[in-house]
C-alpha cells in the first residue's frame, strides 16, 4: 500500500473553488447568490446553476442548518479513515437552501438524529485547507 | 412514438457468462474474451462477423480503453467501438447504443462486453481506487464518504419519511439469496434469514453487510444485430430492445433533488413510452440491487407499487415467483454476483434467458416481456431498458 493511501483526501482549489477555501481559512462559508435570478448554490462554479449568469455573489452562510439525512459509517472507506470509525456523515440542509456532504463533530455520532438543528464548525486541516464540520446547535 | 424509435429494430441473437464469484488466475481480458466467445458462440457467428464492441471499464485491467485493448486480446479489429462510463447504469447504455449504432448503420453485428476481478484482481492500492474513486474528491471524499454511503443515506432518509424498516431492506437480501440457490455457479447459496442480516455487522447506517451486494469476479457478453439479420440467419429466439430510457439528475449526492424519488421514474417512463407497455405488462424484470433499499426504492420508481410501499410490497412475496414481478431470479448483485460493471449484465442474461425460457427450475412460466434497470453513483445515473420476444413486438 502506497504512502498516499494511509492519508485522507484532500481538496485541491482550482479556477471554480478557490473563493470557496479561501473564504473556509478565514472561518466564513461562502454561499453564492445569483445577482440576477437570486438562486443560491454550493458548491462554487463559475455561473448559476439556474440561469447560467456569471453575475455571483459570494456572501457567508448563516453556519445553521438542519440534517436531512445521515450514515454512520462503521466500516472504513481505506486505511486513511480507520482511526475514525464510527463517525456520523451528514447531508445538511442549510438556512439558505444548498445542501451540502459534511460530518458530525463534538459528539457521539449516534445522536444524531433526522431534522436536528446543526451548526458549521471550521476545522483547519492543513495551511491550505479548512473543513466545514457540523456540531449540534445550541 | 416518432419514426426515429429503436423499438423492434434491433435484436440480442447471443449471450454468454463466464464463471463469476471467486476466479482466482484470470484477467478482465480473460473473463471478457470468455464470456465473448460464448456469446458468439451462441449467435451462431465467428469472432470476424463482430464489427462492433462496446465495453466498460475494469477496475483490476485498467486500461483507458479497454473496448479497444479488449479487441486486440480477443484479435479482432472492429470498425465501431467505445468504452462507456455511467457507472452502474452502463449496462443498460450499452444496449441503447448498440440499438442506435446498428439502426445507424455504424455497425452490423454488436458486442457488448465487460468483466473485471475484484474480488482477486486487485492489488491494495487498486481496491482503493475502486472504492473512492468514484466520489468527488473536493466536496464529498474528504470527509470520507465512499459510494455505499451515498445509496445508505437515500435509504435512511426512505425510512424516515415512509416508515420503511431494517426487517423489510433484510427481506430483499433473503429473498436474493433464496433465488440465487437455484441458479448453478451463483456466487453465495448458502441460506439466511432476516436475522442473520440483522446481526450481521453495521457497514454504514442502516445497511449491514448481509444488505450490501458481492464484490466478485466475472464478464458477460452479448451480441446484438438487426431485426431483419436476426431474421434472415434464422434465429430461434431472438429478443428485441422494445424500449429505452435514462436519466441524470445529478453528479453530488447534496444536489440529488429527492433522496427518495430517482430519475429512475422518468428513465423508465420513457422506455416504457417507447415499448408501449407498462409496468403490469412485464413478466420479470432485472432490478439494479447494490444494495437492499436500493431494490425498494427501485419498485417504486419503476411502477411496480406506489411511492413508499416498496418494502410492504416485496415483504409480501410480490417479487419472487408466483408473485406480481419477479426480479432478479438469479440472485441479483446481493447473491449471484457483483463485479462492477459487468453486475447488470449479469441482470440482462437472466433477463434475456427468462425471455428465451432457458432458465430451468427457476423459470418464469410464460415469460415473454422482461426490463432491466440499471443505476450507478448514488442514483446519478439511470437506465432502463425493456426487452421482449417476438410475439411482444
Amino acid at each position: 500500500m502506497s504512502v498516499h493511501a494511509e492519508r485522507k483526501p484532500l481538496p485541491a482549489p482550482d479556477a471554480d473553488t478557490a473563493r470557496l477555501w479561501e473564504g473556509l481559512r478565514q472561518g466564513r462559508l461562502l454561499l453564492q447568490h445569483c445577482g440576477d435570478c437570486k438562486h443560491v448554490q454550493y458548491y462554487q462554479q463559475a455561473l448559476c446553476r439556474a440561469c447560467g449568469c456569471e453575475d455571483l455573489i459570494y456572501r457567508p452562510a448563516s453556519g445553521h442548518g438542519k440534517v436531512h439525512s445521515f450514515s454512520v459509517v462503521h466500516r472504513a472507506p481505506g486505511p486513511a479513515f480507520k482511526a475514525d470509525v464510527p463517525y456520523a456523515v451528514l447531508l445538511v440542509e442549510l438556512r439558505e437552501g444548498p445542501r451540502m456532504i459534511s460530518t458530525y463533530v463534538g459528539g457521539d455520532p449516534a445522536e444524531v438524529t433526522f431534522d436536528m438543528d446543526v451548526t458549521l464548525v471550521c476545522e483547519q486541516i492543513s495551511d491550505e485547507i479548512t473543513l466545514p464540520r457540523f456540531r449540534r446547535a445550541g | 412514438m416518432s419514426h426515429a424509435s429503436l423499438r423492434g429494430k434491433a435484436a440480442i441473437i447471443g449471450i454468454g457468462q463466464s464463471p463469476v464469484g471467486k476466479v482466482p488466475g484470470r484477467s478482465p481480458l480473460w473473463l471478457a474474451a470468455d464470456a465473448a466467445r460464448k456469446a458468439i458462440a451462441d449467435a451462431g457467428l465467428k469472432k470476424s462477423a463482430i464489427d462492433g464492441v462496446l465495453s466498460g471499464h475494469a477496475f483490476a485491467s485498467p486500461f483507458h480503453r479497454f473496448s479497444v485493448a479488449f479487441s486486440e486480446y480477443f484479435g479482432i479489429q472492429p470498425t465501431f467501438s467505445n468504452t462507456l462510463q455511467v457507472s452502474g447504469a452502463t449496462a443498460a447504455t450499452m444496449f441503447s447504443i448498440a440499438a442506435a449504432a446498428i439502426q445507424g448503420g455504424l455497425a452490423e453485428n454488436v458486442l457488448i462486453v465487460a468483466a473485471d476481478s475484484l474480488m482477486t484482481g486487485l492489488s491494495p492500492d487498486l481496491a482503493l481506487r475502486s472504492l473512492t474513486e468514484s466520489r468527488d474528491q473536493q466536496y464529498e471524499m474528504p470527509f470520507g464518504i465512499p459510494v455505499a454511503n451515498t445509496f445508505a443515506m437515500t435509504a435512511h432518509r426512505h425510512m424516515k419519511e415512509f416508515g420503511t424498516t431494517a426487517e423489510q431492506f433484510a427481506e430483499i437480501a433473503v429473498i436474493h439469496r433464496r433465488h440465487a440457490q437455484r441458479t448453478p455457479g451463483a456466487q453465495q447459496t448458502k441460506p439466511i434469514t432476516v436475522e442473520d442480516v440483522l446481526t450481521s455487522g453495521m457497514v454504514t447506517t442502516p445497511y449491514h453487510k448481509l444488505d450490501c451486494s458481492l464484490i466478485s469476479d466475472g464478464g458477460a457478453a452479448f451480441v446484438l444485430t438487426s431485426a431483419t439479420q436476426a431474421k434472415a440467419m434464422g434465429i430461434a429466439r431472438p429478443i428485441y430492445i422494445l424500449g429505452a430510457g435514462e436519466c441524470y439528475t445529478h453528479e453530488h449526492i447534496f444536489l440529488m433533488p429527492s433522496l427518495t424519488t430517482t430519475g429512475a421514474v422518468e428513465s423508465s417512463r420513457k422506455a416504457y413510452a417507447m415499448a408501449g407497455y407498462g409496468p403490469r405488462d412485464l413478466h420479470t424484470a432485472g432490478v439494479y440491487d447494490c444494495f437492499t433499499g436500493t431494490v425498494i426504492m427501485m419498485l417504486e420508481d419503476l411502477g411496480f407499487c406506489p411511492k413508499g410501499e416498496g418494502g410492504a410490497f416485496a415483504a409480501s412475496g410480490e417479487i419472487t415467483h408466483g408473485g406480481t414481478i419477479p426480479i432478479n431470479t438469479h440472485g441479483g448483485l446481493l447473491s449471484f454476483a457483483h463485479s462492477g460493471i459487468p453486475g447488470s449484465l449479469f441482470h440482462f442474461h437472466e433477463v434475456i434467458a427468462q425471455l428465451r425460457g432457458e432458465c430451468g427450475e427457476r423459470q418464469v412460466a410464460g415469460a415473454e416481456l422482461g426490463l432491466v434497470h440499471s443505476l450507478g453513483a448514488g442514483f446519478a445515473t439511470n437506465a432502463t431498458t425493456i426487452l421482449g420476444t417476438e410475439n411482444t413486438l
